[in-house]
């Protein structure tokens, strides 16, 4: 077990390194020049020349690469072209807002997605069954950015429950509890955005799960001994479909992150993904590669997690 | 007997007089009511300070304190605005920096940290004296090596209008002492004035950034300037705060105690905040919603001005690639000019919220646009003409074809392309169905504004495209690198074009060489006049911005320190 665990870290490492490549190399493919950013309609050929030697943007791209690589093995993902900040200390602060917002909407989505799942299960072919199924095909197909519009215009703006955008009322200087209440208030639309979309394909995977075995064996004994539905749903389909549910789960944070970006963007949420979203818009390379390698390592790692949780849902499942 | 009435009289007089000063500063005053004496306080009605102050020519009660929340679009990521022209640094930091002059609402210099300045008989030495009285947020006092070291070491490398435009113009700073500061010039040198202003040449604390690589000092992020506001702290992606600085050197101002600036992108949500409440001022305005806050009169006022902290006196311009056989026929560009109802522009795509150009210089550089110039009208009649003329012949609503023009093979199709932003798009859709009105076909090409760049300025490779050229405060700035033949070449948004005339090249050096306005009136005038004949470019509209704010707040000024006499009624 702890070998497999160790194999598997020692594996991140690679995998992230190639994704870092790749990255590189295509943000580098992308047209667009940093120093037309920083000229913003101005300057001259001196000017560009001057710019573009102090950032060593003539260097060929396998210099570039061998430098940047050779950088970021050592811990320095550079620093901005825009802002002239170490991209680390850039990330850090925003590394948390993203969090709270992924986590948040997955634990929620979570619990909401497998409550419906259930619900539909225990009610299969019934009403409660297919208003579950209905809705969530409408949700999942809905785009992110619509929903999130629509609850802007109709909490914030017509009902005026929630606040409009940002994680902090503007000039918050509150702390403590105070800030935490603020922040949760501010929390409940973006959030709300993201677990809706993922709980309605929590709850259709779920739902299906119980149902496919509702015609197996092992319920049917346990129906045969006249245990009630929801206590057979419950205790015995829904563990056995418990792993395709969690493999879901965990691949994603890979969508919530993206996800993250239009969300982050229309709430006003200081997140990594406005961070992407400024970083590409800008050609600010170092900021936008650092942002890209950190949410490879997030997913590479979320999937460690998952397989390993099959071990503790599925006594069955042996890892090496 | 009557010297007793006349005793009474003059009591019952000075009482009255008495009650009215009473009333004046201690009774509830109704906030931007008239007010006499500069400087007086009394209480407001819910019981907010408010002080008589000069606000914009007229004499007003003003409340002092209380917060301005300002939404923007980006977050800066930098609060340094000697280093860079961006936008976003600009409007978030402006407000915490002063230069060595301002410009009036007609672009007049008017002193801001010099106090006076004098200029030699031929324009090369500018001698500035400073405010004695100026002190940086950290108390240090404010002298003549922060003006020459924010030039040398900062302005004159990484400001990129600031470089372009003085960089080969100046031969030294000197600082006889620290109360004095002379810029020499190897030659004479007209603009130097209208440069100077927070927005081109803001001043640094020298004692901070001496030593430093100044685009990555950590003071970047929590600057130290001797404006209006002081840095207060910023909480990335969501919002700087500036705090007031009481030791401001304009006794009095600013009457603000906070200036929140909040970081909201997505302009949609700007407005849901603005309307919500928790925004008090968007720089502007997406159309539609335009249109529909201003039908809410009364809870909103606006402020309309082509200045903005990225680019004042903006005007979106076609560019004609004069090296393609198409364009190259000074028929054609005139045809195309002909086709053009730049008021539909005016109206549909901008929804009105700018002018129709009337020179190709903009009317926002007041002395300098061109007076009683024929900019081709809108008149299909005469556009066919003119193509007929070129050799481009076809029956009505067809797309015309080649007959006998130099360089285009007979019977090929009138076909260019156009290329914009994909921002721009609308302009691109109006532009292609205007042009087809005369059986021009166009092609439109959206690309973003690094390939576009890249497409126009370096590979040359457009038949015409819109750009929204920012003509600057003088058109020494931002608008000779359009038209200047040393200019054609591979850096973004210079002559486009790739115009080149010697008599109007020489013409732009000699105003600059010029001090006195009305000469350099007159030279620029008779570029004007070579350019509408010369037609390089297509002028179509000259944009302008709507701020929008509650009408609890007033005292904006249309540009730079925009907030530096902005007050809020709680």
């Amino acid at each position: 077990m702890l070998k497999y665990v160790l194999r598997r870290l020692i594996q991140v490492v690679p995998t992230v390194f190639g994704v870092t490549l790749i990255t590189f190399v295509l943000v580098h493919l992308a047209p667009g020049d940093p120093v037309e950013v920083l000229a913003s309609g101005n300057g001259d050929a001196a000017y560009y020349q001057f710019m573009r030697a102090k950032y060593r943007l003539d260097d060929s791209l396998l210099t570039q690469l061998w430098t940047y690589s050779t950088n970021v093995l050592r811990g320095d993902f550079g620093t901005s072209y825009l802002t002239g900040e170490s991209v680390v200390r850039m990330i850090m602060p925003r590394i948390g807002s993203t969090l709270l917002l992924a986590i948040s909407s997955i634990v929620i989505s979570t619990l909401v997605g497998l409550k419906f799942g259930i619900l539909a299960a225990w009610r299969a072919n019934r009403f409660l069954d297919r208003a579950v199924l209905r809705t969530s095909v409408l949700v999942a197909a809905a785009p992110s950015f619509w929903i999130a519009q629509v609850m802007l215009l109709l909490f914030a703006l017509r009902l005026g429950i929630f606040p409009t955008d940002g994680r902090n009322s503007p000039g918050f200087e509150g702390t403590g509890l105070a800030m935490a209440i603020d922040t949760l208030w501010h929390l409940v639309l973006p959030m709300s955005v993201l677990a809706i979309q993922e709980s309605s394909t929590i709850a259709r995977l779920t739902r299906t799960g119980i149902v496919d075995q509702l015609d197996d064996d092992h319920i049917r004994l346990a129906r045969a001994k006249g245990l009630g539905d929801l206590h057979v749903v419950l205790r015995h389909a829904l563990r056995r479909s418990l792993t395709s549910v969690v493999t879901v789960i965990g691949s994603r944070i890979g969508h919530v992150f993206s996800g993250a970006v239009v969300v982050e963007l229309i709430f006003g949420w200081p997140g990594l993904g406005q961070l992407i979203l400024s970083s590409s818009q800008s050609r600010d390379t170092p900021v936008l590669l650092g942002v890209l390698v950190l949410i490879a390592a997030a997913v590479v790692l979320m999937n460690l997690l998952t397989d390993l949780s099959y071990m503790i849902i599925d006594p069955r499942v042996r890892l090496r | 007997m009557r010297k007793i009435s006349a005793v009474f009289l003059g009591s019952v007089l000075s009482l009255v007089a008495l009650q009215m000063m009473e009333s004046q500063t201690t009774a509830a005053i109704t906030p931007e009511s008239p007010c006499l004496m500069e400087g007086a306080r009394g209480d407001g009605p819910k019981g907010q300070k408010v002080v008589c102050a000069e606000i914009q020519g007229k004499k007003i009660w003003v409340p002092r304190g209380g917060d301005l929340v300002v939404a923007i679009s980006q977050d800066p990521g930098s609060l340094n605005p000697a280093a860079t022209t961006a936008g976003a640094v600009h409007t978030a930091s402006e407000l915490m920096f002063n230069g060595l002059v301002e410009l009036d609402d007609k672009l007049n210099p008017v002193p801001e940290l010099a106090e006076s300045w004098t200029v030699n008989k031929k324009a090369t030495i500018y001698t500035f004296k400073l405010r004695r009285e100026v002190k940086w947020h950290d108390g240090q006092p404010f002298t003549s090596a922060d003006v020459k070291f924010t030039f040398d070491e900062v302005l004159l490398k990484y400001h990129s209008r600031t470089r372009a435009s003085m960089l080969s113009a100046l031969a030294t700073i000197y600082t006889p002492n620290s109360h004095t500061v002379e810029f020499i010039f190897k030659e004479s040198y007209g603009p130097l004035l209208l440069q100077l202003d927070v927005t081109e040449a803001p001043i640094l604390p020298a004692h901070i950034y001496r030593g430093s690589d100044p685009t990555k000092n950590p003071t970047n992020l929590a600057p130290v300037g001797t404006g209006p506001f002081k840095f207060g702290s910023y909480a990335r992606g969501s919002e700087i705060v500036l705090n007031r600085n009481s030791n401001y050197f304009r006794k009095g101002k600013p009457y603000l105690d906070r200036v929140i600036m909040r970081v909201i992108p997505n302009s949609a949500t700007q407005v849901a905040s603005f309307e919500s409440g928790s925004v008090d001022f968007l720089w502007g305005v997406p159309g539609p919603d335009r249109a529909r806050l201003l039908a809410q009169k009364k809870a909103f006022d606006t402020l309309i001005t082509r200045r903005n902290p990225g680019g004042a006196n903006c005007m979106m311009t076609v560019s004609f690639n004069l090296r393609r056989p198409i364009t190259s026929n000074l028929a054609v560009r005139q045809a195309i000019f002909h086709s053009l109802n730049r008021n539909a522009f005016l109206q549909n795509v901008i929804f009105g919220e700018g002018s129709v150009a009337v020179s190709p210089f903009s009317k926002g550089i007041v002395w300098a646009w061109g007076r009683n110039l024929k900019l081709p009208e809108y008149n299909t009649t005469k556009a066919n003409a003119l193509l007929d003329s070129a050799g481009w012949t076809g029956r009505d609503g067809s797309i015309r074809t080649a007959q006998q023009v130099v360089g285009v093979a007979n019977g090929s199709k009138l076909s260019i392309d156009f290329l914009h932003f994909p921002t721009f798009a609308t302009y691109g859709e109006l532009y292609k169905a205007q042009l087809k009105e005369v059986g021009i076909d166009v092609r439109l090409r959206p690309l973003e504004s690094g390939p576009f760049a890249t497409a126009v300025f370096n590979n040359r490779d457009f038949d015409s495209n819109i750009i929204s050229y920012c003509n600057g405060n003088d058109p020494e700035i931002g608008i000779r690198r359009m038209y200047d033949s040393a200019q054609i070449g591979p850096v973004a948004f210079s002559n486009a074009a790739a115009y080149t005339n010697v008599l109007v090249d020489s013409t732009f050096q000699q105003a600059r060489n010029t001090l006195d306005i009305s000469k350099r009136q007159s030279l620029y005038q008779e570029i004007q006049e070579q350019l509408v004949k010369d037609v390089p470019y297509g002028w179509l509209v000259e944009t302008k911005s709507t701020r929008i704010f509650t009408s609890r707040c007033g005292g904006f000024r249309p540009y730079s320190l925009f907030a530096e006499e902005a007050y809020c009624i709680n």
